[in-house]
């Protein structure tokens, strides 16, 4: 699992950086980036996953919404 | 026509200067708090998205009202008078579940901002106090426009202040916790990194959250030179949200069965004296007038806060036993009990003063007077224990509170006979003439009433 977050990191974040002031937050941005898009798909693929099945079984929308963050 | 008192703001608290968007200031028992300029377009956020008022209906945001009658400087916008929170604690000071629970609303708050346009742009401990039973977010200000794309400004800060030392605790020894009274602003997460299991490699969240985080800003500091230009989706936002939720409420204070058993076997009371001396207390509460704040010193899991009849006050159980702490505040939580707030704090080592010239956060002693005192079965082990004088703790007393219930127990009783006996008895002085001579220097001694046919004596005491 580390193998593949290093590769993971190395393959789509660091080539991307650049630009100018130090920010002492940077490895932590970094960080949310390289998490952010493991769980992020996961998050979007249950997301469709459960508006496919609430359309079908017919949960209140709002309710589903709110939990989801989907507005 | 009621004529309105013109409030004067002199001397932020010294906690407050961190923050641009303003800052607090306390007049006795009320607390006022600026909103500056730069901020105008946050705060009228809040309100307009209806996140304040939604946060304040569930009871996770302090509530406050608009302060008009007010002398104010060009760059202030508004003045807001915050609810008053009664007694203020710190993160160091609470049991494993509370600061649990604290880094859950935090999150809560942050997931429900998203959702309405806005973010947290900070994550302290600091935020949240205890009030009324229940964690309870204490910085209106802290709230601000979320930008599309961009990351969570307080991912790292949340990481050091909740994320560590609950993880140090649950995986090494709840402790640890007290490592944030060393590093105020949340432990570095290259120390945690170190001192958690390698095990903790192999769960995705702590491997992201705490080992690769802690890599990650050890790497970047001197490599990266420049802010970077991604777009991260809200969705991911949500999604690392919602993964240290996951994370946090998976996690438990590990206490063998057997600690724990030991604990509550060595913790049976007897409950006929336990019984007494409740119905002592509650008569002598009745010649109190203001009782409105109780410390009970050495309160253990909380049994009279919990039993005596004393709703309208509210009672700060102070313990150096952490897991008597932790179970005090779990039952108050499973009961609902409002009035009661447990935290760890040895008495003899009372929570300093810390941060910037030491006033950032302030010393138990400075956090009182109270206005009643209860040390039941204390004296004797201050005495035998920590060899303070009836002196010490009769002059500690005179700082903390205005009135005290103290028990004095007799030297011939089996506790103090347990603990003389590997120890010399340099205690000459010990008795109920000197107990009573002593304290009678800082304190009148309004009642005296025995509670067992042992010996053991039961003070009502009034400050001179």
């Amino acid at each position: 699992m580390v193998i593949l977050l290093i590769i993971l990191f190395y393959l789509f974040v660091t080539p991307r950086m650049v630009y100018a002031y130090i920010d002492p937050g940077s490895g932590s941005y970094f960080i949310q980036i390289l998490i952010g898009l493991l769980l992020g798909s996961a998050f979007t693929i249950k997301l469709y996953w459960k508006k496919i099945k609430d359309r079908f079984i017919g949960k209140n929308k709002n309710e589903n919404n709110e939990e989801s963050g989907v507005k | 026509m009621k004529i309105m008192k013109r409030v004067e703001l002199n001397n932020p608290l010294e906690g407050s200067y961190k923050d641009p968007s303003g800052l607090v200031y306390s007049s006795g028992k009320k607390i006022y708090r600026t909103v500056n300029r730069n901020y105008k377009s946050n705060y009228d956020l809040l309100i307009s998205s209806g996140l304040y008022e939604e946060l304040v209906d569930k009871n996770y945001l302090v509530s406050y009202t608009s302060v008009n009658n007010i002398k104010k400087l060009l760059e202030i916008y508004k003045v807001i008078r915050p609810q008053y929170i009664p007694f203020i604690s710190y993160p160091y000071e609470w049991c494993f579940s509370q600061l649990k629970d604290a880094a859950l609303l935090t999150l809560e708050i942050n997931r429900r901002s998203l959702l309405k346009g806005m973010i947290l742009k900070d994550a302290s401990t600091y935020n949240v106090q205890f009030n009324k039973g229940k964690p309870l977010f204490i910085d209106s200000l802290s709230f601000e426009k979320y930008k599309e794309g961009e990351p969570w400004i307080a991912y790292q800060q949340f990481c050091r202040h909740f994320l560590a030392p609950l993880l140090l605790a649950a995986y090494c020894d709840f402790r640890l916790i007290h490592l944030l009274k060393t590093y105020i602003d949340g432990i570095p997460l290259d120390l945690t990194s170190k001192i958690l299991p390698y095990k903790t490699h192999f769960n995705f969240s702590i491997l992201s959250h705490i080992h690769f985080h802690a890599k990650a800003e050890n790497y970047f500091e001197s490599k990266f030179k420049g802010r970077s230009k991604y777009f991260l989706p809200k969705n991911s936002l949500l999604a690392i949200n919602d993964n240290l939720k996951e994370l946090i409420t998976s996690l438990e204070l590990k206490i063998k069965s057997t600690e724990w058993s030991d604990y509550y076997s060595d913790n049976s009371y007897d409950s006929r004296s336990l019984q007494t001396k409740k119905r002592l207390i509650e008569k002598f509460m009745k010649s109190i007038k203001t009782k409105k704040i109780i410390w009970d010193l050495g309160s253990n899991i909380g049994f009279f806060s919990k039993n005596l009849n004393l709703e309208k006050s509210l009672f700060i159980d102070i313990d150096n036993d952490y897991l008597a702490i932790e179970e005090n505040y779990l039952d108050t939580k499973k009961k609902g009990i409002s009035n009661v707030l447990p935290l760890n704090i040895d008495i003899t080592n009372p929570s300093p003063g810390i941060g910037w010239t030491n006033s950032e956060r302030m010393t138990l002693v400075e956090r009182g007077p109270c206005d009643v005192v209860l040390a039941l079965a204390l004296v004797h082990h201050l005495v035998f224990s920590y060899n303070l004088s009836f002196a010490n703790i009769s002059d500690f007393f005179k700082r903390i509170t205005k009135w005290c219930i103290v028990e004095f127990v007799p030297k011939n009783d089996l506790q103090i006979k347990r603990m003389l006996l590997n120890k010399k008895d340099i205690y000459t002085d010990y008795d109920q003439i000197n107990f009573e001579k002593v304290f009678s220097k800082n304190f009148t001694i309004m009642e005296k009433v025995s509670i067992n046919s042992l010996g053991r004596l039961l003070y009502l005491m009034k400050k001179k």
